[in-house]
């Protein structure tokens, strides 16, 4: 049966209907936290520069993620499907394992929250599956092509390439609005089209983020025969996912309203909307292309673009540096973790008890932490880290900046 | 091995959408701005933590609004021509999102 399997699959078979639920339960507890750790990619900027009022920013970020989840099942397809290798030749994917790269997804997560580092909840659970994978099997277990070209190349590419979008439509935006008489140059109507904008990046979150959790679940279903190879997410699983992701949003604005400090103050509503525009059409285009991509680097990636775009931009290195520390450090590290869960998995069930109390604490120190009421805002949004990654001089000529 | 090519549609495609939109998004304002009609934006505040727009401050822009629109030195029915084309500016932007939304759900294309 096990094709080129390590023989050390000498798992004691555990109740697979326990697990199969663990599973589930699990990765929409990690869909939830997606969307709580995320709204602020979407909704921040239109909140700071007072276009929307907050309660319905947050509110029509959670109904157009729920919405963006049942556009498109691209990227749960590129996850449930090649990037561990199954059948003939491949390895026998078993629920532990998955369950296993959960723990370390979660896991991971809730240690760089707690630390404040920035981080990338895509690439936390792409880390976790393949430590798990690696543990459970052999370092051939993980198609390094696909790996290669359908994760990682495009979390290299994908905030360069929108940065440079953002790049080009803030310099584009304010190239047209520019007025050189002093008068009334209209840019504040930029904020009423953030409104929009920031829908589309909220849509775009759905389209992408959301579809990592089916692509889990489907994954786990396949694994145990429930359902066929090769085939796409059941409805009930689309459902619940979109369900999980915009209620984890709509909890997590409340947070992110209360936190949310200076940080993306310096985005002015030009800047905003070009942002903004680069990411949802960068994350919409390549969750089209099956690519899962990290939306909150793209986002950083589209505001560090966008405010280069303005006059005497200048970046702070030492931000941009940790921002980019973070992003290389997620997946190997969320591996590790989803190695050392599968290393305690493989005890059996007394394993898998322990990893999923381990798992519940995780969810329990969350919990407990989002309670308090005043926490570092770069631990609440990388985006708002990255508004800080690049300086901008104040009243910078022609325009003058009103008081 | 490595698809190139995708890297690249996903890049051109998302630089044309972006450009099409916020280029279309800001000729709308610039012919609004023309027309003599300047958005301005009501005063808010962002909860405790800053306040957005103080009370002052759009008192302040909606005056120099107003002052603006009336040394515009177009005709009404330039104004008017100019009023239009940026209602046009900002349905068609729309539109363009709407179709790009459309080319993304696979729903459509069955």
């Amino acid at each position: 049966m096990r094709g080129g399997g390590v023989p050390t699959q000498r798992i004691v078979p555990v109740d697979i209907t326990l697990i199969v639920v663990l599973v589930v339960a699990f990765a929409l507890f990690f869909d939830f936290t997606n969307g709580f750790h995320d709204t602020a990619n979407a909704m921040a900027t239109p909140i700071a520069t007072g276009a929307m009022k907050p309660k319905v920013a947050v509110g029509l970020a959670a109904i157009l993620n729920l919405v963006g989840a049942f556009l498109s099942t691209e990227v749960a397809k590129t996850i449930s499907g090649g990037l561990i290798k199954e059948g003939d030749g491949g390895v026998l994917i078993t629920p532990e394992l998955i369950f296993a790269g959960l723990i370390g997804a979660i896991v991971w997560n809730m240690v760089t929250w707690l630390f404040g580092l920035p981080s990338s909840s895509s690439h936390a659970l792409f880390g976790g599956l393949i430590g798990a994978a690696i543990v459970g099997f052999s370092f051939g277990a993980i198609d390094y092509g696909v790996l290669l070209s359908k994760v990682i190349l495009p979390a290299l590419i994908a905030p360069v390439t929108a940065g440079l979008i953002a790049f080009t439509a803030t310099r584009l935006a304010y190239a047209m609005t520019r007025r050189y008489d002093g008068k009334p140059d209209g840019r504040d109507g930029f904020r009423y089209g953030q409104i929009f904008t920031s829908s589309l990046v909220a849509l775009a979150h759905g389209t992408n983020d959301a579809q990592k959790t089916m692509g889990v679940i489907t994954l786990t279903l396949i694994t145990v025969g429930a359902q066929a190879a090769g085939t796409g997410p059941e409805f009930w699983v689309i459902a619940v996912c979109a369900l999980a992701i915009a209620l984890g949003t709509y909890m997590g604005g409340w947070r992110i309203i209360k936190t949310l400090g200076t940080g993306l103050t310096d985005v002015k509503p030009a800047q905003g909307f070009a942002a903004e525009t680069g990411t949802a059409a960068t994350i919409l285009a390549s969750s089209h292309l099956g690519f899962a991509l990290s939306t909150t680097q793209v986002a950083s990636g589209s505001v560090i673009g966008s405010g280069l775009g303005r006059r005497g931009s200048k970046v702070r290195w030492g931000t941009a540096g940790r921002i980019a520390l973070g992003w290389l450090l997620t997946l190997p590290a969320a591996g590790v973790v989803g190695a050392l869960a599968a290393l305690i998995a493989h005890l059996g069930p007394i394993g898998i008890t322990i990893d999923a109390i381990i798992g519940i604490g995780v969810i329990l120190g969350i919990f407990l932490r989002s309670r308090k009421d005043k926490v570092d805002p770069h631990s609440v949004s990388e985006v708002a880290a990255s508004g800080q990654a690049v300086k901008i001089k104040r009243n910078p000529k022609p325009k003058k900046v009103r008081k | 091995m490595i698809d190139w090519g995708a890297f690249l549609i996903v890049f051109v495609s998302a630089i044309i959408a972006t450009i099409i939109v916020v280029g279309l998004y800001s000729l709308g304002l610039r012919l609004l701005t023309r027309a003599g009609r300047v958005p301005v934006v009501g005063p808010a505040e962002f909860t405790d933590a800053i306040t957005v727009i103080t009370e002052a401050e759009a008192q302040h822009a909606a005056k120099r609004a107003a002052k603006a629109a009336r040394k515009n030195p177009l005709t009404d029915a330039q104004k008017n021509v100019a009023r239009f084309g940026a209602y046009l500016c900002f349905a068609a932007c729309g539109a363009a999102v709407l179709y790009g939304i459309y080319l993304i759900v696979p729903y459509f294309h069955q």
